[in-house]
């Protein structure tokens, strides 16, 4: 069922829908409970694929064991590229309801979504909290080395930096649920009633009690504002704590602080390219096009142009202060992470994080588009898979066993290239998160109900003088 | 005399806050009827009373907690062990700030998810009055009288154009 045609003329046809609210719920809650060939499929190649990283995981196991991370260098990378989009989308859905845009109503949830998958970044981080070598060097005080490793954790306080960085982790993961939970309880209520199975067990107990009166609106607003925020201020923290104890302290004397903002940037970039690949997909071959018009994607590629834009700034000023400095321990990490031990990698990475997606969305009528952006999408998920592999699998393996106390980066190793078990471990990893994701659409739908409806209330298809437009109303 | 729930379901928003206004002429008292929607309306699109909630006390009450917890733990821990650190003093702002910044984020997250959840008066174990007509875009207004004025607020609601009034069987 389409729930509206869509409008507009000229260079701007098709930009907005008017979904009819009285049909939405049902509408929506069918095609959440429906399961399409095409879905079935989906979900059992991403299912065997989860199989194959859960056995090469097994098999690293059992061939390397959890003493050291250098031959854990392809798993951190694909933690680090799960972690990194599905950690961020929620990120830029509070972002965008802040800004109380009306064009992000259809990707509201897609984003929130994502949440789930962060429950799946907590299994996968454990195993990474007992390979980070321990922040005092076992020798104690020998020459050409620290008695205690470069760290943000600068005296060693309680549990650092293990249990610090999984209780982040852990809070990230918790605080993104409850920003679901909270924005999916009216969602829920709707459908307790005729919702059956697991689903209807879950709906009736995670919306009890919600019947929608002006009190419980008024507190979920003021609840997903103050929850947004403290996301947003956990985020940037938990992104300070992973790139900093997962990358710079791994390669000893990197010292940088411009990394983390890379790192969140490079985050949020491939966030927001994931959700417009989402949604693209949804309009495509889902049957959502009646609920989300190009004026989405339209809005979302200026922000992605904008986000692009800052990550190459923010790469040449990383690149441009150790050029500059000239220091050996500068010239060996350039060297290392930049133009010869993970050249090719870096070249991959800055063609789909900035040249690819820059040169694509410069152009308006790409832009208006919605294969556009969302191809703009597909890039820079490439991009940072890229940047993951030569952060993280660069960092693991700099300076293996006690070289990880040493005073300076003083050699340029060579590049560690995948075996089976990593190719495993990566696909695995990306096929898991899509499986999560998958699973998570059949439990909730894609699209935040009450935001829909919301958005009702306040646009509507207008005539003004000859033409007719947009009209948008502003309920503050 | 024990209040029963009764419900009248508008198919417009000027209906159920006509309604609203009706009721409120009858004597009833505002805490007695509420409306029931799918989505947010604005505040006082049906005429509705002021409910103020105390939801942004929660997270400053947890953030003092974990910041007192922060500051007491990695204070605590540099006195009880004063190893000197690259020539600074034993308690220096920076490293202490990282743990503090963390143990104040969580406490405050974990008190908003508590305020939500006391604010919005969940989770509420009895199902009350409902209709799922709610969910096409129907307004409910949910009145709670006494037993025998139900017969008359049905009518008042009827009259201010509830194209059905729901009572508990």
């Amino acid at each position: 069922m389409v729930a509206s045609e869509p409008k507009g003329h000229g260079q701007h046809a098709g930009m907005w829908v008017f979904p009819d609210a009285s049909t939405t719920s049902r509408d929506l809650s069918e095609k959440t409970r429906s399961m399409p060939q095409r879905f079935t499929m989906a979900l059992m190649v991403t299912g065997l694929l989860f199989i194959v990283g859960i056995v090469g995981f097994a098999a690293r196991a059992a061939d390397d064991g959890f003493d050291e991370i250098a031959p854990w260098g392809y798993y951190m990378a694909v933690f680090s590229f799960v972690f990194m989009i599905s950690s961020g989308a929620p990120l830029v859905v509070v972002a965008f309801r802040f800004t109380k845009s009306h064009w992000r109503r259809p990707i509201s949830r897609i984003g929130e979504l994502f949440s789930i998958v962060c429950l799946l970044n907590l299994l996968m981080f454990i195993p990474l909290m007992f390979l980070l070598p321990d922040l005092a060097n076992p020798d104690g005080a020998v020459e050409g080395q620290l008695e205690l490793r470069r760290t943000i954790w600068f005296e060693g306080p309680i549990g650092a930096p293990h249990a610090w960085d999984l209780l982040g982790v852990a809070f990230l993961a918790i605080t993104s649920l409850a920003i679901l939970w909270t924005s999916a309880m009216p969602d829920m209520a709707e459908s307790r009633g005729t919702a059956t199975g697991f689903r209807g067990w879950v709906y009736k107990r995670l919306s009890s009690g919600w019947y929608g009166t002006p009190r419980q609106w008024d507190v979920q607003k003021a609840g997903l504002a103050l929850l947004g925020a403290f996301y947003f201020m956990t985020l940037i923290f938990v992104h300070f704590e992973i790139s900093s104890d997962y990358a710079q302290s791994l390669i000893p004397g990197w010292k940088d602080s411009i990394f983390p903002v890379i790192y969140s940037v490079t985050a949020l970039q491939m966030s927001l390219g994931a959700i417009l690949v989402v949604l693209f997909i949804m309009r495509r071959w889902g049957g959502y096009e009646g609920y989300a018009g190009k004026s989405v994607f339209w809005s979302a590629s200026k922000v992605l142009l904008g986000v692009t834009l800052l990550w190459i700034y923010h790469m040449f000023a990383f690149f441009i202060t150790f050029w500059y400095g000239r220091l050996e321990v500068e010239q060996n990490i350039i060297q290392y992470l930049i133009t010869d031990t993970y050249g090719i990698v870096f070249l991959v990475n800055a063609l789909f994080s900035f040249l690819a997606p820059f040169a694509l969305l410069i152009w308006n009528p790409v832009r208006r588009s919605d294969w556009g952006p969302a191809l703009a999408g597909v890039l820079v998920i490439i991009g940072g898979l890229a940047f993951c592999i030569r952060i993280f699998v660069g960092a693991a393996n700099a300076a293996p066993g006690h070289e990880i106390y040493d005073l300076f980066f003083e050699h340029v190793p060579a590049p560690v290239y995948p075996d089976i078990w990593d190719v495993f471990m990566v696909v695995g990893g990306i096929g898991a998160a899509i499986f999560v994701y998958l699973v998570a659409t059949k439990m909730l739908p894609l699209l935040s109900l009450w935001e829909i409806k919301e958005g009702t209330l306040y646009q509507k298809w207008g005539r003004f003088m000859k033409g007719e437009y947009l009209i948008l109303g502003k309920p503050e | 005399m024990a209040k029963l729930p009764i419900l009248g379901l508008f198919e417009t928003a000027d209906n159920a806050a006509d309604a609203g206004d009706a009721l409120k002429a009858a004597g009833v008292a505002s805490t007695d009827y509420d409306f029931l929607t799918d989505a947010p309306y604005p505040e006082g699109a049906f005429g509705e009373r002021h409910e103020s909630h105390r939801l942004y006390i929660f997270p400053f009450v947890g953030a003092l907690i974990g910041l007192t917890v922060g500051i007491m733990l990695t204070s605590m821990t540099q006195m009880a062990y004063p190893l000197v650190q690259g020539g600074k003093p034993i308690l220096s702002l920076p490293p202490m700030a990282v743990v503090t910044y963390e143990s104040t984020m969580l406490t405050a997250i974990a008190f908003t998810i508590i305020g939500i959840i006391f604010e919005s008066r969940l989770p509420a174990f009895k199902q009350g009055l409902y209709d799922t007509r709610i969910t096409e875009g129907y307004i409910g207004v949910l009145v709670n009288v006494d037993e025998d004025q139900l017969t008359q607020t049905q009518t008042l609601l009827t009259q201010a154009g509830a194209i059905d009034v729901v009572r508990k069987s």
